[in-house]
């Protein structure tokens, strides 16, 4: 007995020996994963690709360094703000013209060109996926124009960019270099120009407001060429978008009447919606914020006022505490003084705090005149899962059509009677009288118009401007009109640092 | 045909046996005595007397005590007497578990640290890392916070790679990660074994590059059964407090700040004499009494077949930051037995059960919010409540939900203090009914079979069994105009369960030819971790109740839509081995040890599956020679060398693989629906594989003069194929760059270990010291320059990881004094005749420019020290005197920086401590602390620069007991065998010249003061009682 039991302990042991050690049992399977090699096998997996080259647009206005609050701190007309000097160096040195390769917040650069690989993975992937050709024509279009559109903020930002049109194979990852402006401007005309077709006209709004329509991507294109002096083709493409100023386009774009009801947080999708960025509430939390699935707005947090309370009802409005950034300058307040878009721009708190109706905590810069376009009120926090502050739902737009309207006068050059009847339109919508068209009337228009969009300092920088209206900040003619090239992506790779950075 | 046998030898006829063990004429507690060629022994008792029931045929006794020369005796007629003497080579007797057998210490030729239970007994009952510390050279311990139960980081030889540096953590033969070690009891503990060299290390292979710590709980003893009873109460208090301002000297330092920043008219507070001293924020939230218990019973005992040793314990411990929110319970209990069932067959089994709770106060190291950081941060005008009915009832306290005390007055909130910053009463009032609890399930059952003579196989099942998790009530509340919620409360759980098992099976073979010894093992494992691990979490918004106590997820009025949840499963990680050693010795004085472990990992790539360990260990001892003279200096010695190559398996799961990730979404249209996007996670390395570490050791063990001991040992490792996902240039555009094996460092450092033993007619006196550098570089990084280490607010980050330098050494700008006056800042000029900081103003600082560039820019930082101490040590001195014994133990650290970071950075009108009292505010006022301006162009405060490093320097007493042993003759009338009680402080004193509340700091990076809940110092009346 004793010896069978040993027999039977040692085959036991041997057994156990050769079964732990078979390739089988090491293997762990990813359960409910997908691994990159055997997905994108069906029009659902190739759809949820090419929402994923969508994701990126949210760089607009979501996470803490968006291009909204951003740009609006590099321009004459606001402050960076926040709690101190040191609220985000990104933004405070461009705000104060000290940026440099390694106070430039690196999403910049880096989030558009994953919206870029992203776009790149799926037009090589698109044509090996079975599915209904017209659909995939329309896909492909989507991540052309996306791509594109990714391409076009990269090098009006950073100007000397890599042009990368594949995902990259690993021995590529250091020899990358940057390609001339010229050529990526002529690779995002070609993107756009071969994709149009393949775009719908419109979009049903209320299930796919948001995707890329023929009207935005020819606003794209017309912003494109406006940028690059192109200005004749610039206003053709525009006069499309636009249609006969004041009334319904062929993409069936037209003014919103109200002007206050451009920033209504519900007023999604709204007829002068051109580019518009998608926002909601979601459950965000501060572990995901920035990143992929972070689908709220930011700007709306930034720009509230600090430890704000509400004294008066009758009065004072009841608002949620923000960050204090993005207020307005002393001048700007001046220059907007009897501007009927006053009030739904600017949110005097200065006054609201002298009258004893408000209190807040006065935060770095703070002139109390805050951004009240993306202010939130109250009613607008959110109350579900998730973190309150970054689950504001507030869409922002890339482009509107009072917007394209301008830009279209100021293709003109500012003179003729299309470019008067289009700076009619947008001054009439508020309920101004006409002014003769110029290039200054249509600045002056553009700078209280969009005040506040992140525009303002690509205007500057567009029409020259810039070295004199951001003298005082301490903005660089020759160096300032592009912003420095992150470090990160200087070190060990061919890129070239942008000229006196 | 065996049972009957072993039925018959047990019914054999039996004689009984008594005596007395004695040493020098004193009573030997604790001696072993067992019967030659039969299976029974016991131990004697407090007074050195056993008594042995033994088969009439027993003739001689065996007498044996660890330290002592084992006698053998003949049994005699009556009350035996017997003399033990003290051992000449108290080496030699010591057993070392070395993982998957045992050796005596003075053949063991690798660099293993024990402490025994002896060691342990008089430390108050805590987490294990906690007994380590300070006991060995070469492990560095600290705690990540003082909130009870809180663990410890805990480093073996320093820091081996970028990644988890965690050692391997076996308690009887089950890997418990460093986490769940809470659950192990210390009192339980028969010994810890730390395995620091790769020669010891490498039997666990590719799990045992950061060292091997391998815990042994007790065992019953063969004979009498043995009750113990261990207990305590106890008072926990700090230390100490920082000095912060008071009201007054607040309202004048925040003038000031205002008139430096430009500020015009009125300054904030006009009239400072109004302001008094104001609230004392820290003693509103530490306790100078937080309650502490232990109480635990233990019985052991056993027979020829059966023994078995049991224990319960239950203790609680509250936090000496607001004790309502900050405590901790645990309950353990644990039954070990083993059966001789056979001549041939032993079965035994391990098991413990371990119940914790613990309450939090949520941020224990963070500058973002949490009592402590409330405390140091927020104004001391505010107070504690609002009693002024005006301001009680004006609109800052308007909110329903503002917390209020018994009298309905509201807890101040401040006007000038925001952010996360909180009344910490009022906070504590939100945090009810927040608690995590675990219950942890861990043991083995073995069986060992003597298959022939000098042939034992021993197979052994291991599994851990852990369900844990928490519970939350977040209620309406409004605590400021920035933290409050008044929209829905909350009431959420999370719930985890894992199993991990593992299964091995060992052949030994000893042999014994002349003076040629040899054992021979051979052996195999299987490992599966998270056979199951399953997370499920629900929380349920909107509850009808606001009162924690009443909140329930049985809520009916919660609608479905507020009920939201989620789960996920992790992965499985599977290890699969084959090991064997030999060891050889040739009459112990030439020896040799080798071994190789092959391990395959699920965690590697498909071109790696497999990796392979190898080590071997020399040792000789040159006074067994006949060349050596005996002597009295030198009495022994044992010189040591090994090599051996370790690795470290611990790869995120599916590392190397391109998945599929979801949440790269968008929300398209009206109706707020995200629509789902997915894009490849990482990029694919089926290369993928272990990090490898080598190591050398040289050392010896010696014993000199009688009475010390003393063990040296030199070590250098390295470690090639560091994990490391270099970030790719961002143009790639890829989500997350591929894990390569790249990066490389070293560690180099020296050990010693002092034990010094000796008796003075009654007076006892034992003293252990132990101290240990630690050097360590890192080599190479790849294509990176250098890695980021954790950031201080809008600071940024405060270390790197760069090449040449330390693993996460401070980094950032020099001071070079303070710019007295302007004369001063223009004459710091550079080689053109530029000013280096034309923007500086008189009480700024002068910013070293390091790089000679005649500019300040971050190329001007450099690295300013490093956290991790460059030394560590410790002592413990025993003495006892008659019936009194005392024991003190210390342990420290140095040559470490620390990184003060109390204050908030972006809240200006936080708080200050005292020393902001010495600031620049004249020329000639200060030469290192700046002026305070609301306007900090020069970046004094702002940057990271050698201003907020200071020195981490520290000797703690740990622990200084004082205890009495009533006299035998008292209490034997009582029944009882021992009754001692005795008096214990923890944490009694430290000595360091660091500001903050507690040099010791925890952590991936050591050394980052955000505000660190510090240790309790304790003082504890207890008793031990045995029955």
């Amino acid at each position: 007995m004793k010896r069978n039991i040993k027999i039977l302990a040692l085959t036991a042991l041997s057994s156990l020996m050769i079964t732990s050690c078979s390739e089988e049992f090491l293997q762990v399977d990813p359960s409910g994963l997908n691994v990159e090699t055997n997905y994108y096998r069906n029009e659902s997996e190739a759809f949820a690709g090419l929402v994923g080259v969508y994701d990126m647009v949210r760089k607009n206005s979501g996470g803490f360094e968006n291009m909204i609050t951003m740009f609006n701190a590099g321009s004459d007309d606001q402050f960076a703000g926040g709690g101190s000097s040191s609220d985000g160096a990104g933004i405070q040195s461009f705000s104060n013209y000290t940026i440099n390769t390694n106070t430039v917040p690196r999403s910049f650069w880096s989030d558009y060109y994953r919206g870029i690989y992203r776009a790149n993975l799926m037009l090589v992937k698109l044509p090996g996926v079975p599915m209904d050709e017209t659909t995939k024509a329309r896909f492909t279009a989507e991540a052309k124009v996306l791509r594109a559109y990714y391409y076009f903020n990269l090098v009006r930002m950073f100007k000397n960019v890599p042009l990368i049109l594949e995902p990259l194979s690993p021995s590529q990852y250091y020899s990358v270099t940057q390609a001339d402006p010229a050529d990526v401007y002529a690779q995002i005309e070609s993107d756009i120009t071969s994709s149009i077709d393949n775009l719908p006209m419109t979009v049903n709004v209320d299930t796919d407001g948001g995707r890329l329509t023929q009207g935005a991507a020819r606003a794209i294109l017309g912003k494109v060429y406006l940028y690059q002096g192109k200005n004749s083709q610039a206003a053709a493409e525009f006069a499309q978008v636009n249609g006969t100023p004041g009334s319904v386009s062929q993409y069936g774009y037209s003014l919103v009447a109200n002007y206050n009801d451009l920033w209504n947080f519900s007023n999604k999708f709204n007829s002068e919606s051109v580019l518009e960025v998608s926002h909601s509430a979601q459950g965000s939390y501060w572990g995901i914020w920035g990143g992929n699935a972070d689908e709220g707005n930011t700007v709306n947090i930034m720009v509230g006022p600090r430890s704000y309370v509400r004294l008066n009802s009758a009065f004072a409005p009841d608002l949620p505490s923000g960050w204090s950034f993005n207020v307005f300058t002393e001048d700007f307040f001046t220059f907007m003084q009897g501007d009927p878009r006053l009030n739904a721009t600017v949110l005097n708190l200065n006054a609201l705090k002298t009258a004893g109706h408000a209190d807040y905590i006065g935060g770095y810069q703070d002139t109390g005149y805050f951004l009240n376009k993306f202010m939130p009120k109250q009613a607008d926090v959110y109350s579900g899962p998730g973190d309150a502050v970054l689950n504001y739902r507030q869409n922002t737009y890339a482009i509107r059509l009072a917007d394209t309207y301008l830009m279209e006068a100021e293709a003109l050059g500012g003179t003729g009677t299309r470019a008067q009847a289009l700076l009619d339109a947008v001054r009439s919508r508020v309920g101004l009288p006409s002014v003769p068209v110029s290039m200054t009337a249509i600045k002056n228009e553009r700078r209280r118009e969009l005040a506040g969009e992140g525009h303002r300092w690509f205007d500057l920088v567009r029409w020259g401007d810039a070295p004199t209206a951001l003298a005082s900040r301490g903005f660089v003619a020759g160096k300032h009109e592009v912003l420095p090239i992150p470090a990160s992506e200087l070190a060990g790779t061919q890129i070239v640092q942008n000229p006196n950075y | 045909m065996s049972m009957f046998f072993v039925f018959i030898v047990s019914a054999q006829a039996q004689k009984t046996v008594n005596g007395t063990v004695n040493s020098g004429g004193l009573p030997l507690p604790g001696a072993n005595v067992a019967a030659k060629g039969a299976s029974v022994e016991t131990s004697t008792d407090i007074d050195g007397k056993f008594t042995l029931k033994v088969p009439e045929n027993v003739t001689k006794l065996v007498v044996s005590f660890v330290g002592y020369t084992t006698k053998e005796v003949a049994i005699t007629d009556g009350n035996m007497t017997i003399e033990l003497s003290e051992e000449s080579n108290a080496l030699e007797e010591v057993v070392i578990n070395v993982g998957y057998g045992t050796q005596k210490k003075s053949v063991v030729t690798g660099a293993i640290s024990k402490v025994t239970a002896k060691d342990l007994e008089n430390v108050p009952n805590g987490r294990v890392e906690q007994a380590l510390q300070g006991r060995t050279a070469g492990v560095t311990i600290a705690m990540n916070a003082g909130q009870p139960g809180a663990g410890s980081t805990v480093r073996v030889r320093g820091i081996t790679t970028l990644n988890d540096n965690n050692p391997l953590w076996v308690v009887d033969g089950v890997a418990v990660d460093p986490g769940a070690l809470g659950a192990l009891n210390q009192s339980d503990i028969e010994s810890i074994e730390v395995l620091k060299d790769a020669a010891s290390a490498a039997i666990y292979g590719a799990q045992s590059a950061a060292g091997v710590i391998l815990v042994t709980t007790k065992k019953g003893k063969s004979g009498k059964l043995t009750v113990n009873y261990n207990g305590f109460e106890g008072v926990s208090s700090p230390e100490r407090m920082l000095n912060l301002l008071n009201a007054t000297q607040y309202g004048a330092i925040m003038n000031e700040r205002y008139i430096n920043g430009g500020g015009t008219g009125s300054v904030p507070y006009p009239d400072l004499g109004s302001l008094g001293k104001g609230t004392d924020w820290q003693n509103a939230v530490f306790s100078d009494s937080a309650r502490r218990y232990l109480h635990e019973v233990s019985m052991s005992g056993g027979g020829e077949v059966s023994n078995y040793y049991f224990s319960f314990g239950t203790q609680s411990q509250e936090g000496i930051v607001m004790p309502e929110i900050s405590n901790y319970n645990k309950k353990n209990i644990r039954l070990n037995s083993t059966h001789k069932v056979k001549d041939w067959l032993t079965i035994g089994q391990t098991i413990g059960y371990t119940h914790q709770k613990t309450i939090g106060i949520g941020n224990t190291n963070s500058e973002y919010g949490g009592p402590l950081a409330s405390a140091i941060n927020l104004d001391p005008i505010t107070p504690i409540v609002e009693t002024d009915p005006i301001l009680a009832n004006g609109i800052t306290y308007s909110n329903p939900y503002v917390i209020r005390d018994n009298n309905g007055n509201p807890y101040g909130i401040s006007g000038v203090v925001g952010q996360e910053m909180t009344n910490p009463i009022a906070y504590a009032k939100t945090r009810g009914g927040q608690y995590n609890w675990s219950d942890d399930f861990i043991g083995n059952v073995f069986a060992e079979v003597k298959l022939m003579k000098n042939l034992k196989l021993r197979s052994t099942l291991g599994a851990k069994l852990a369900y844990w998790g928490g519970q939350g009530f977040t209620p309406l509340f409004y605590l400021s105009p920035t933290v409050n919620n008044t929209t829905l409360n909350n009431l959420s759980r999370i719930e985890n369960r894992a199993f991990n098992w593992n299964t091995e099976n060992t052949l030994t073979y000893t042999k014994n030819i002349k003076d040629h010894n040899f054992t021979v093992l051979l052996g195999q494992g299987a490992y599966k971790n998270n056979e199951f691990f399953k997370v499920t979490s629900a929380t349920h918004f909107g509850l009808s109740t606001n009162d924690y106590s009443e909140a329930s997820f049985n809520d009916g009025t919660v609608t479905q839509d507020n009920k939201v949840g989620y789960a996920y499963d992790v992965p499985a990680v599977i290890t699969t081995s084959l090991f064997g050693r030999v060891t050889y010795d040739y009459k112990e004085k030439y020896l040799f040890s080798g071994l190789i472990r092959r391990d395959g990992s699920s965690q590697f790539g498909p071109d790696n599956k497999y990796g392979t360990f190898p080590s071997v260990s020399l040792g000789w001892v040159p006074t067994k020679e006949e060349f050596w003279k005996e002597n009295k200096i030198i009495n022994t010695l044992k010189l040591r060398f090994s090599y051996g190559v370790t690795g470290n398996s611990r790869i995120p799961n599916f590392a190397y693989q391109a998945i599929i990730e979801g949440g790269r979404n968008y929300t398209f249209g009206n109706s707020g629906v995200v629509t789902s996007g997915s894009t490849p996670g990482r990029i694919a390395n089926p290369e993928l594989k272990w990090e490898e570490t080598t190591q050398t050791n040289i050392g010896f063990d010696t014993k000199l003069l009688n009475d010390f001991t003393f063990t040296f040992d030199w070590y250098k490792k390295k470690t090639s194929g560091i994990l490391l996902d270099p970030e790719l240039p961002g143009y790639v555009g890829n989500e997350a760059p591929p894990f390569q094996n790249i990066g490389e460092m070293h560690n180099s450092g020296l050990e010693f270990e002092l034990g010094y033993k000796k008796r003075i007619n009654d007076f006892n006196l034992s003293v252990n010291a132990n101290m240990a550098t630690i050097k360590n570089e890192v080599d190479y990084l790849g294509p990176v320059p250098y890695y980021n280490g954790p950031g201080f607010q809008s600071m940024g980050p405060v270390t790197r990881t760069q090449v040449g330098q330390a693993y996460n050494s401070f980094y950032g700008y020099q001071t070079a004094g303070i710019f007295q006056n302007q004369e001063e800042i223009n004459a710091y000029t550079n080689a053109s005749g530029g000013l280096i900081q034309p923007n500086a103003v008189p009480g700024d600082f002068r910013w070293k420019d390091v790089n000679g560039d005649g500019t300040i820019t971050a190329d001007d930082k450099k690295f300013l020290g490093s956290p991790l101490p460059k030394m560590t040590f410790g002592f413990t001195i025993n003495m006892d005197y008659k019936g009194f014994d005392m024991m003190i133990f210390a342990q420290g650290a140095a040559g470490n920086k620390i990184f003060q970071g109390l204050r908030r950075l972006d809240i200006g009108n936080a708080n200050y401590s005292t020393e902001v009292l010495s600031r620049w505010n004249g020329e000639g006022t200060s030469n290192s602390y700046p002026r305070v301006s609301s306007s900090d162009n020069n970046g004094n405060f702002t940057n990271m620069s050698d201003f907020y490093l200071e020195d981490g320097d520290y000797l703690r007493f740990k622990v200084v007991q004082l205890g009495y042993t009533l006299p035998s003759t008292i209490i034997n009338k009582i029944g009882m065998q021992k009754v001692r009680l005795y008096i214990t402080a923890e944490n009694l004193l430290t000595l360091t010249k660091y500001t903050g509340y507690d040099p010791e700091i925890g952590g991936d990076v050591f050394g980052i003061d955000r505000g660190y809940y510090p240790q309790a110092r304790s003082f504890m009346f207890g008793a031990n009682l045995q029955f």
